[in-house]
């Protein structure tokens, strides 16, 4: 099994979500490039950053669509919804009004993407835990209640920004691994690809029993 | 693999022109009204009224934007460095608002208006039983905009016959001249701004009264007798419909209309194509009620009593004229439950992946189709990150949103926060000190400097050139490579895939065994699945020469057919037959394309949609192909490398 970087065997797409100022932008940015943007502007429109990272054995890219906050830009950031295979829906630890609107977002998130669409919860700024307005019990909660994975993580420090995106794959991995995502299909929000060209075994999991032509 | 592209990039160049052509010959009404052929928008020009003049003028527009962008997909490109920016689009002032639609639509007003579309979505609605929402609609829309050409087309010749008559005018009953104004006063209807069709209604056409009971004013059931009766022959659409004229005589159209009583006799053909327009008007209404709206109709629309009684009114207007704005509004009524309660699950149905697959097989796939799709999109990124050109997508796609959002506003926006947010692309993708500089000359700099920097803030066209550069650097340098690479091939695959999945009642995609991330496994459970009879849902894996494989559903073949060999013989490259005629007896050449289109396309087309028995036997004898090289391969296992390189490119699916 060849470890070129490049040598992905799948690409998820993720969208990013949720109020202006809550961090989408430097969680992305934190989670590509492993640094902080200290002032970044806003993001117009939408944006997208990608990255390989190892989910369950498997090389997988991250296709990652940050979206503006504004709501000015709300109707231009949906049509980028559709098809995603995981999205992070970002709060505010410190800011209560940007936990109040999840409900809002979460809506939109709910209607515009796949049913199976995996969702986590992200309470950005943990840093700040002098300024907390919303506590991690009350969003977990609420995460469990919507059927959301839930993560506190600070785009700054860099704390739990890898798990962030790593738990999302590995819940969208599984529902791969037993069919309730179908990999061949449109609109799933993942692309299929095997590592090697052809002829060559693919991925780096265990040989299937019926080994043959593998084209 | 070669060849493949070779067939691709053959269609696509034929196709070319056609797709232009239909748009260029758009005409009046929406501009997304493609529903209407060519040869009905020149019907409806010649009808149309002063109008005309305005609605060619957009046209005009849009047509010098669509021929603009064929030449330009036309030219040869000088250059493909990826750094050239050359503005190949000048010709193409306005591209921005027309670019917004990918035909692989996503919005009801979209699909609607969208020929190639439509059918797919009626198949949805009436696996769902709803597809009267559909047609009803449909036909509506189709009503209404019609009735309006009709009635312009009316009123030109009725204007006509006006002046020719003019020297006739003294018999005219007294303050009664034959101008529209004049007939207008009887009209009384405020809201119907037509030219009265009855102006010049001679008085020597007999007016067969109405055999309808006089009392009864036009209800639905007045409208369904009606309907029983036939067209009256002679009788003006409006005649019956108003109650006191029913048992008049045509002295009282007379003296209630302010035609002249003598009309000179050449004018009457053009009377007859009045009478039989208005005529037309009236029974299309009558036909879309008695199916649709009427309470006793197979499936009415949900409408409330109200607005039926208003469709009614509308109908059976007072003035004797048909609305044609009648069904708008329940129109819009449907519109809403099609939108709230099908269309999110349309969206995810395989008929809308039929439909995307029909549009991108369909030889001519436009950059607009892939940038305003988000399926298309999600590939067309990865593409372009792999061909380190991702900084022009990303340009553009953040420049466009930020144009749209602020043309959304219809001008009712903050100037100063406008000009912050064109400030951050400014600064990341043209300023001196860009971090994502895209090499954009100092000239278009500029502009966007001065655009920028504008008294009460930018415009939503402040980005209009460079993003029509990188749209055209887009469209020239990456998008030929995107159609012919093997992400869109997966994508393509992609989507068939979905259409199978779908269309197998509880299919699970998974084969028995359900480890999907292989493609291994898959192929070989498919093949053994093949031979094992007992499987429900062979799947043979086509294309292998490349990653990624498309797979076709051997169930729906016939299976007699799948060992049709047509072209096995001697091997030999052909005969001469006794009239002394060389007969080929090779295998076609696999580039050569076929009249019917590419051959993907048509395999595409053969999975998707139906198939002729023809396509379907070729289909079947080049899949039978792959089938029995892929049984050799794997019955011999030291023979590696057995997929017969030949055959293959002889089986370009």
């Amino acid at each position: 099994m060849t470890t070129a970087p490049y040598n992905y065997s799948y690409i998820f797409k993720y969208i990013i979500i949720g109020d202006m100022g809550v961090g989408k932008s430097c969680l992305l940015h934190q989670f590509t490039e492993k640094k902080f943007m200290a002032d970044c502007p806003h993001t117009i429109g939408v944006e997208f950053g990608t990255r390989i990272m190892e989910v369950s054995g498997q090389k997988v890219k991250l296709q990652i669509w940050d979206t503006a906050g504004q709501e000015r830009f709300r109707a231009v950031t949906r049509s980028y919804y559709r098809g995603a295979a995981g999205a992070l829906m970002v709060y505010d630890i410190t800011r209560r009004s940007t936990y109040n609107h999840l409900s809002s977002w979460l809506t939109d998130a709910r209607n515009l993407t796949n049913p199976n669409t995996v969702i986590i919860l992200i309470g950005n700024k943990a840093d700040l835990e002098a300024q907390r307005d919303v506590t991690y019990e009350e969003a977990k909660q609420f995460a469990e209640e919507n059927g959301l994975l839930f993560l506190e993580a600070s785009a700054k420090t860099g704390e739990n920004v890898e798990d962030a995106f790593l738990e999302a794959a590995k819940k969208i991995y599984q529902n791969i691994q037993d069919g309730s995502l179908d990999l061949n299909a449109a609109e799933s929000g993942v692309q299929h690809k095997p590592s090697a060209p052809q002829g060559g075994r693919l991925g780096n999991d265990a040989p299937s029993p019926k080994e043959g032509c593998s084209c | 693999m070669i060849h493949f592209l070779f067939v691709l990039h053959a269609a696509k160049a034929k196709d070319l022109e056609k797709p232009a052509e239909v748009r260029a010959s758009r005409g009046p009404g929406s501009p997304h009204s493609p529903s209407v052929s060519p040869r009905n928008q020149h019907a409806i020009l010649e009808a149309a009224g002063p109008s005309h003049v305005a609605i060619n003028a957009i046209s005009a527009n849009m047509d010098s934007f669509a021929r603009g962008r064929t030449a330009i997909l036309k030219k040869q490109p000088s250059h493909m460095e990826a750094a050239h920016f050359g503005d190949l689009g000048r010709s193409s002032v306005n591209y921005q608002g027309q670019e917004t639609r990918s035909r692989l639509s996503k919005t009801v007003d979209q699909i609607v208006r969208d020929t190639m579309a439509v059918p797919y979505y009626i198949q949805f609605m009436e696996a769902r039983s709803a597809d009267y929402l559909v047609r009803f609609w449909l036909e509506a829309e189709s009503f209404r905009s019609t009735s309006w050409s009709r009635v312009r087309a009316h009123s030109l010749n009725s204007v006509k016959h006006s002046t020719l008559a003019e020297p006739t005018s003294g018999l005219n009953s007294p303050g009664s001249p034959d101008s529209p104004s004049g007939v207008r006063r009887t009209l009384g209807d405020a809201t119907v701004d037509l030219p009265d069709p009855f102006s010049s209604q001679p008085p020597s056409r007999p007016l067969t009264p109405s055999p309808q009971d006089p009392n009864s004013h036009c209800g639905p059931g007045a409208l369904l007798h009606r309907n029983s009766i036939g067209s009256d022959g002679g009788q003006r659409p409006g005649t019956p419909q108003q109650p006191h004229s029913r048992a008049d005589t045509p002295t009282r159209q007379l003296s209630s209309r302010t035609g002249t009583p003598l009309k000179v006799p050449t004018t009457n053909a053009l009377r007859d194509l009045s009478d039989k327009l208005m005529k037309s008007i009236e029974r299309d209404a009558v036909n879309i009620f008695t199916k649709y709206v009427s309470p006793d109709a197979a499936r009415p629309i949900p409408i409330t009593e109200q607005i039926r009684n208003d469709i009614v009114a509308k109908i059976c207007g007072e003035d004797g004229q048909v609305d044609p704005n009648c069904f708008v509004i329940a129109q819009s009524v449907v519109f809403i439950i099609m939108e709230q309660q099908h269309f999110i699950e349309f969206l995810r149905s395989h008929h809308f992946c039929k439909y995307q697959i029909e549009v991108l097989t369909s030889g001519s796939v436009f950059l607009a189709d892939i940038l305003f799709s988000e399926s298309a999109l999600f590939y067309f990124s990865e593409y372009m990150e792999k061909e380190e050109a991702v900084n022009v997508l990303q340009f553009w796609l953040a420049a466009d949103n930020f144009q749209d959002q602020l043309a959304a506003k219809k001008g009712q926006y903050d100037g100063q926060e406008a000009q912050n947010d064109a400030m951050i692309l400014y600064d990341k993708y043209f300023s001196l000190q860009a971090t994502n500089s895209l090499g954009f000359d100092d000239s278009v700099r500029m502009e966007i400097e001065s655009n920028i920097c504008r008294e009460g803030g930018p415009l939503p066209d402040c980005f209009t050139t460079p993003l029509r550069q990188a749209w055209t650097t887009m469209e020239k340098v990456y998008l030929p490579g995107f159609l012919s690479s093997n992400l869109y091939y997966k994508y393509l695959s992609d989507l068939i895939n979905s259409v199978r999945a779908d269309e197998f009642v509880g299919g699970n995609t998974s084969a028995p065994g359900n480890n999907m991330h292989s493609d291994s496994d898959r192929s070989t459970h498919a093949s053994e699945g093949s031979q094992a009879q007992g499987t429900k849902r062979a799947a043979i894996k086509i294309l292998k020469n490349f990653d990624e494989a498309i797979t076709v559903d051997i169930a729906s073949l016939d299976p007699e057919s799948l060992y049709q060999r047509p072209y096995a013989g001697r091997m030999t490259f052909g005969k001469v037959n006794e009239l002394g005629q060389f007969i080929r007896e090779a295998e076609p050449e696999p580039d050569v394309k076929k009249s019917k289109g590419s051959m993907f396309s048509q395999a595409m087309k053969k999975w998707v949609q139906g198939n002729s028995d023809e396509a379907q036997e070729e289909m079947a004898w080049q899949i039978a192909k792959m089938i029995v090289n892929d049984v050799r391969h794997q019955t011999h296992h030291d023979s590696p490398g057995v997929k017969s390189t030949k055959v293959q490119r002889g089986c370009v699916i």
